[in-house]
């Protein structure tokens, strides 16, 4: 499992490191079922303090995309993906909203919104295309 | 046993005619990793060398590990692992003769413990010490602090003459080591960024007084800075206790303490506002460049650059 910690970053590290768990279970490249790594290990490879790590566990754990196992340890819940796209959608939706602030401070309108909304999707089927050309 | 490892209580300090502290409380408890917050002359290591007996203070109470350090100043230093802002050593000691000649100062020193930290920490045993370069110095004075498994350790800027690999190496051992273990850090710095992945609690000195003691986490929920029009500010500051503020166009920048009862303020009165997070940096600058103290809003209009 690899995550990436910002430091210095106005993103606590706790809110860091929750939003990569779940976007890694949302994603499947943490299965439901697998094992994560204990607290202790955890906060050993990311130089992070244990309680912070704990803290973020069981707050994955009340999301549901988590579940501890007396005396196992941490495992990806078999219900995460329902779970984790639920919690990324209110991640998702605050970051459009900043976009959107941004652009209607741009003196955008709704419709140039939208429209800029669909060429990046268009960008991204685009560049997809080319990748499983490859 | 008391769950305090430090406990001060409204301590003053003046050398000569300069106040140093001036009515600083301040609470540790045991197995808690503390980060001392200050800038360069604020206190920060009087307060340390009063907490080892080094120092008396002119009044208040100091405790440490339930002992008086002014009274029972051995008794602390056997249970406290310290290291020094200016770490000295005998220069023509080679490292590995200042741990064996340390060894015997403590009944509990382990000195496998100690060869263990050094190779850990890379400190080259045959060199002299005043040979060694500072980044290295630093480390062999942090064996010499924690080879006998002190209950606390107290750390002046430890971090100061680490490059950015060793800091991490430095966390990553302070993680491993201490905080696993259940002892008490109490560590200075001016590093935020790196204070804040490792500190539980943080407390920030300024002008001899602690302005916040908080836990690193509701330190950074309960700060933050509100965006509002100008026409607004005053909804806010009747309700909130407000750090710093700045004008932004036809907008202020206001940091609050007790931001979400301050944000749930302006949504009930309906006034429209953005709300930023900010990081440790912004949040000790808040606190002590405005002081923490007058919420009354008093515009500097010299700070405003006039020149056209």
């Amino acid at each position: 499992m690899l995550l990436r910690i910002e430091k210095g970053s106005a993103v606590p590290i706790s809110r860091q490191i929750g939003g990569q768990i779940a976007m890694l279970c949302a994603s499947g490249k943490l299965p439901p079922g697998e094992r994560l790594p204990s607290v202790r290990e955890l906060a050993r490879e990311l130089a992070v303090n244990q309680n912070t790590i704990l803290r973020v566990y069981e707050r994955l754990v009340s999301d549901g995309l988590l579940e501890m196992r007396h005396g196992q340890g941490t495992y990806v819940s078999l219900s995460a993906q329902n779970h984790s796209l639920a919690v990324h959608r209110q991640y998702l939706l605050e970051e459009i909203r900043q976009l959107a602030r941004q652009g209607i401070s741009l003196g955008l309108s709704s419709d140039q919104l939208h429209e800029l909304l669909s060429e990046a999707l268009q960008q991204l089927a685009v560049s997809n295309e080319e990748e499983a050309k490859i | 046993m008391n769950r305090l490892a430090i406990d001060l209580h409204n301590v003053h300090k003046s050398f000569r005619r300069t106040k140093v502290l001036r009515g600083m409380s301040l609470k540790v408890e045991r197995g808690r990793t503390f980060a001392f917050l200050g800038r360069n002359g604020s206190g920060k290591t009087t307060t340390i060398r009063m907490l080892l007996g080094l120092l008396n203070q002119d009044l208040g109470a100091v405790r440490v590990l339930d002992h008086d350090p002014a009274f029972e100043p051995l008794a602390v230093r056997a249970s406290v692992g310290y290291l020094a802002e200016d770490q000295t050593m005998y220069g023509w000691m080679r490292a590995g003769e200042i741990l064996r000649f340390m060894a015997p100062f403590y009944p509990t020193w382990d000195h496998d413990l100690a060869l263990k930290y050094a190779r850990d920490f890379e400190v080259p045993m045959q060199t002299k010490i005043k040979h060694l370069s500072k980044g290295q110095n630093v480390r062999l004075g942090l064996v010499l602090a924690l080879a006998h498994r002190p209950e606390l350790v107290i750390l002046d800027d430890p971090a100061l003459g680490l490059d950015p690999i060793m800091r991490k190496q430095f966390n990553r051992d302070l993680i491993t080591h201490l905080q696993g273990e259940g002892r008490t850090v109490f560590y200075s710095s001016h590093l935020l960024y790196e204070v804040e992945s490792v500190a539980d609690e943080v407390a920030i000195l300024d002008d001899g007084q602690i302005l916040r003691q908080s836990g690193t986490e509701e330190l950074r929920a309960d700060v933050k800075q509100i965006i509002l029009n100008h026409n607004a500010v005053s909804t806010l500051t009747d309700s909130a206790k407000v750090l710093d503020q700045r004008p932004d166009a036809d907008d202020m920048a206001v940091v609050v303490v007790g931001a979400e009862s301050a944000i749930e303020h302006l949504r009930n009165e309906g006034v429209q506002h953005r709300v930023v997070d900010l990081n440790l940096d912004e949040i000790f600058e808040a606190y002590v460049m405005g002081q923490g103290s007058d919420p009354s809003p008093e515009p500097a209009p010299e700070m405003i650059p006039t020149e056209a």
